[in-house]
């Protein structure tokens, strides 16, 4: 029982995480109908800036900043690499994404050097309940992202910029002639993934003090699996595919027969996933309109 | 028309090769040489980079200080060092271009992966490497391939035996990347010597990026002795996170020669780890006499602190130890010129470690010598990197 | 009987004629028993693995339009496939060329499995989501592989495969790029060729066409499997050990930076990129050490983007059609030539020109101050 619980409560922190990446997936996949490959290197960005601003030793400032710089990162790589490629196929977008994330990580190698570097944020230390021992932070992670979800949620069906992203996600001709600004809401919708991102970033340092530059590759990867579980374009499916792969992720490392397979088999979820249900759990079936 | 061209382009071609085809046979490739060439392929650059540097720097130190002592009977030694940032795909370029600009000899590889392909490719042309850190147990298969460090199924076993006698009975809890030669070369050897009362519970890793071992630490968590046979930054990640999980304060993790250095990472304060620290190696960075003292204070006023490590005292070793059997050679009358091939000077390298060659008052032992299969034999000290608080 | 070989679009043969006077000249230089060195002949091999590499993943990317993140894995399947039946095979019949064609058969035939087994799902999906279920499809075989028990592929330690002589197997890899070719260019400019091209243009189009999307993309797929895993034979073939932290997403990325230098949808651009990338790749590792060899993916980082957006931005399109290798030709070569006569109308399958730019025709996305609407307005 103590086993199962301290299972599952690493795989919800983790869980979180991933559910946090997926929503940024989720939301430029959904309007910008777009895989942004890049999408994980700029938890790594931010992992970096806070890793800079903590020799203020400011938590609060570092966090902020991060953000910042994050969104700020978010919308030069959309206006630079992305928006020249409107209206070209799928592919070329694609490959640039591509393109970003392998640039993004030789930067921060150029900068940083190759080794990793260590950065403690902040130490909340861990809690007994119910006779397992719980690291806070990974109960915070999970607050913030359930309040994250919540928020953006919310923001997206009550207000005018959320309602107009919806309309652009549906139909971006018919958009414009409503008189949405196309360009606008899909740069506004980087500037959310990207701040989504810079938060990953912070929960990834506070669950492991430790960053290099590849940090982000391997977690967007599988938040992206998380997303296309849960179902692309939908908050609740990257929340739900996220937790799903934290914890599946978490039992298998738990049982040694199967630990050094857990790669693997996130991956074959993905691919029965998309065999079986192609959409994921909470994604919409989506006409191809010519 | 074009095909007319194309006609006499082939035919012509084909009068050319005529006249090359013919010259054959084996090239010496350092006949040309005017110094004794050294040649050693690590990783520069990539997440080992450190263990690549630390050779490179430690080696050229060497060649520097037998050069300014004379040299070998007045001849220089010069050191050639290439990058194969731990890929194997890269180590046949790496290798052709050294033994094709003269290399005699070699340090072989730094690390265990490249270094099986070396063996093969060295093999071929009969070129003698005394490896500083290619600890696999495969590395020195063929004759002419040697080790400075120990193979890592010697290390599982005095690990093992280590267990067996302190901790019989209990349960103990081992930390190791199982897609890993280094690893699990160990893990496995350190398995098959356990006693059968002592309890194991394993966990391991894939992602060589990953920084988050949580799962793993909640495995281990009620462990008092962890064995940790990884390099040393996975390592330090488990142990800075496990900080408050792992229930024993005073635990111990037990760790090999990929311990070495885990005292001086950047951002790392290995006095905020509440646990015992101890590694099995043949090198302590923080030795305070001999001639460990001495190649670290010359190590560090030269290269600095950042990549003193167990890999390059090994290969100061290296160096000195061919040199020494070089001249050893000399005296018992074989014959060495600056411009002998590298298979000439192999057999007469191989002779020597053969024949009982000693390496006396090194940095990594007192006394070592090889054994016919090419492993080495000196003694392995524990070293207590940190008590517990 | 001149008459009728003039006739043949030498243009169309010029691959096979390069490549194959190169294999004659080094193949009877090694074996008329001239020394060449290693590097010469390490650097060949890995040449050629690079041209079948980019020539097949070519075939998904630049001609089917998808895009596959684990051509990598492919080829690791056939490395290990094959380098495990040439190490059974060896006790009995040695190293010989037949032992490296049964090896290159049973590597091919497998990894062509793989093929239609991730190609099933890729035919429900669209675009990014076959460039996912490819991209786990390389980790997963790696991660297989990599915890494999020693018996059976070596584990981590990687597997020991039997080396093919170095003076040999240059000619047998230039062999192999010839029939890669052969197959790949036929399969092209065939109709199954333009069928596929048709789908990268416009997948519904094509459908309703009558075009079977369901098998030409599988064929597709399948093909471009197979050479990987040919590829990844000669590459156990010319190592010592197959080693499968090798085959990982990075190196399924340096394939597709060939196949995009090399200009998608053109073989020969793909042929000259991977010659030239993997040449630069051996010559740099030398050069660029510790923190410089950063540099060499910040420049593949670079390559991508700008050739991407330079050949698709819409809003450059103009700028290409004045600027590009076509035009720059004509100006240097053929001076008096006139640029609006296309010439000879014969299929040039490899420069597609069928291409409709439907995106284009049917966008939905216009500014009122697009070109595309001041184009019409003009022509009243």
């Amino acid at each position: 029982m103590e086993l199962i619980l301290s299972t599952l409560i690493n795989g919800l922190s983790l869980g979180g995480i991933y559910a946090m990446i997926a929503l940024g997936y989720t939301m430029v996949y959904g309007i910008a109908k777009m895989l942004n490959f890049a999408h994980g290197d700029i938890i790594m960005v931010g992992g970096y800036v806070i890793y800079v601003f903590m020799s203020f030793h400011n938590p609060l400032l570092a966090i902020l900043m991060a953000v910042i710089c994050c969104v700020i990162l978010g919308i030069v790589i959309e206006k630079v690499a992305y928006k020249p490629l409107r209206g070209a196929s799928p592919l070329a977008v694609l490959i640039t994404a591509i393109g970003v994330s392998y640039l993004l990580q030789s930067l921060a190698q150029i900068i940083f050097g190759s080794a990793n570097k260590m950065v403690t944020v902040y130490e909340f230390g861990a809690i007994k309940l119910w006779g397992v021992t719980i690291q806070v932070s990974a109960l915070v992670t999970l607050a913030v992202t359930v309040v994250v979800m919540t928020i953006l949620t919310l923001f997206i069906k009550y207000t005018r910029i959320g309602r107009a992203m919806v309309a652009v996600s549906e139909d971006k001709g018919a958009a414009q002639l409503m008189g949405i600004n196309v360009n606008k809401i899909i740069t506004i919708t980087f500037a959310i993934g990207s701040a989504l991102a810079a938060l990953a970033g912070l929960f990834y340092l506070l669950k492991a003090p430790s960053i290099s530059n590849t940090l982000g590759a391997m977690p967007g990867i599988k938040a992206f699996t998380a997303a296309v579980i849960g179902g692309i374009g939908s908050i609740p499916g990257a929340m739900l595919g996220g937790i799903l792969l934290g914890v599946v992720e978490c039992i298998s490392y738990k049982i040694t027969a199967i630990a050094p397979y857990t790669d693997a088999i996130e991956f074959s979820i993905l691919i029965i996933i998309l065999l079986v249900k192609p959409t994921g759990f909470l994604g919409k079936v989506r006409r191809e309109k010519v | 028309m074009k095909l007319k061209k194309l006609l006499a382009l082939t035919l012509s071609a084909l009068l050319c090769l005529g006249t090359l085809a013919g010259c054959g046979g084996k090239v010496n490739y350092a006949k040309d040489n005017t110094k004794f060439i050294i040649g050693v392929s690590g990783p520069l650059t990539g997440n080992a980079a450190i263990y690549g540097t630390a050779v490179k720097n430690a080696a050229q130190m060497a060649v520097d200080e037998i050069n300014a002592a004379g040299g070998f009977n007045g001849i220089m030694f010069e050191l050639v060092a290439t990058d194969d940032a731990n890929d194997a795909a890269r180590l046949a370029t790496n290798y052709s271009s050294m033994y094709e600009g003269g290399m005699q000899v070699s340090l072989g590889t730094v690390t265990t992966q490249p270094g099986l392909e070396f063996k093969n490719l060295s093999k071929d042309d009969n070129v003698f490497f005394l490896t500083p850190s290619a600890s696999g147990d495969k590395i020195p298969e063929f004759d002419n391939g040697y080790q400075m460090c120990f193979a890592d199924g010697n290390q599982g076993k005095v690990a093992a035996e280590f267990v067996n006698d302190n901790y019989a009975g209990t349960t103990i809890g081992v930390f190791y990347k199982s897609d890993e030669a280094y690893s699990k070369g160990i893990y496995d050897q350190f398995k098959d010597n356990l006693d059968s009362s002592v309890k194991v519970i394993e966990t391991t890793f894939t992602d060589a990026n990953t920084t988050d071992f949580s799962t793993q630490i909640d495995t281990l968590k009620e462990c008092e002795f962890i064995f940790m046979p990884t390099y040393y930054t996975p390592a330090s990640q488990f142990m800075r996170q496990a900080k408050g999980v792992l229930e024993a304060a005073d635990a111990v993790y037990y760790g090999c020669d990929g311990f070495d250095g885990i005292d001086s990472i950047d951002g790392f304060d290995i006095t905020e780890i509440p646990q015992e620290i101890t590694m099995l190696s043949h090198f302590n960075s923080k030795a305070t006499e001999g001639a460990a003292k001495e190649f670290i204070d010359k190590y560090v006023e030269k290269y600095g602190k950042d990549t003193l490590n167990q890999f390059g005292a090994s290969a100061y070793d290296c160096v000195y130890a061919i040199f020494n059997a070089m001249k050893a050679a000399e005296q018992a009358g074989k014959k060495i010129t600056v411009t002998m091939s590298a298979s000439d000077l192999c057999d007469i390298l191989k002779d020597q470690f053969q024949g009982g060659f000693t390496v006396t008052d090194a940095v990594t032992g007192s006394e070592i010598t090889w054994e016919d299969n090419g492993y080495v034999n000196k003694s392995a000290i524990k070293y207590v990197i940190k008590e517990a608080n | 009987m001149m008459k009728k070989l003039s006739n043949i679009h030498w243009n169309h043969y010029l691959n096979y004629i390069v490549i194959g006077l190169f294999t004659l000249i080094f193949g009877s230089l090694s074996l008329g028993g001239m020394y060449l060195n290693s590097s010469l002949l390490f650097l060949m091999e890995k040449i050629a693995i690079s041209i079948i590499l980019a020539v097949s993943l070519s075939i998904v990317v630049g001609f089917l339009g998808e895009l596959s993140l684990g051509h990598a894995g492919f080829m690791c399947v056939g490395a290990y496939l094959g380098g495990k039946v040439a190490t059974l095979l060896e006790p009995s019949i040695g190293n010989s060329p037949f032992n490296l064609l049964i090896s290159l058969i049973v590597g091919g035939a497998v990894a062509a499995v793989c093929g239609v087994i991730i190609g099933i799902p890729a035919l429900r999906l669209r675009g990014d989501y076959l460039a996912i279920v490819t991209l786990a499809f390389g980790e997963i075989v790696k991660s297989l592989f990599q915890n494999s028990s020693d018996e059976s592929f070596g584990g981590a330690l990687g597997l020991d495969t039997p080396r093919y002589d170095k003076q040999y197997l240059f000619i047998w890899a230039f062999a192999l790029v010839l029939i890669t070719l052969a197959v790949v260019q036929n399969f092209i400019r065939s109709k199954h060729g333009r069928a596929v091209t048709a789908i990268r243009d416009n997948e519904i189009a094509a459908r309703s066409s009558g075009i079977n999307v369901t098998k030409y993309k599988l064929l597709a797929f399948t093909i471009s499997a197979f050479f990987a895993g040919i590829a990844g034979v000669l590459y156990s073939f010319s190592n010592y050990t197959v080693q499968s932290a090798k085959f990982g997403y990075n190196y399924s990325i340096e394939i597709l930076v060939m196949v995009v230098l090399g200009g998608m949808g053109s073989i020969n651009g793909s042929i000259i990129a991977a010659a030239l990338i993997t040449f630069l790749n051996t010559k740099l590792a030398t050069i660029l050490t510790g923190d410089l060899a950063v540099l060499q993916n910040l420049f593949y980082a670079i390559i991508l983007i700008a050739i991407i957006i330079y050949n698709n931005a819409p809003s450059l399109k103009n700028f290409r059609n004045r600027f590009n290798f076509g035009v720059l030709y004509r100006k240097l070569i053929k001076r008096n030539a006139d640029p609006t006569n296309i010439g000879d109308d014969k299929a040039k399958w490899d420069v597609v020109p069928t291409k409709i730019e439907m995106n284009e025709v049917l966008s939905t996305d216009l500014n009122p101050s697009d070109n595309y609407i001041k184009g019409k307005g003009g022509d009243k």
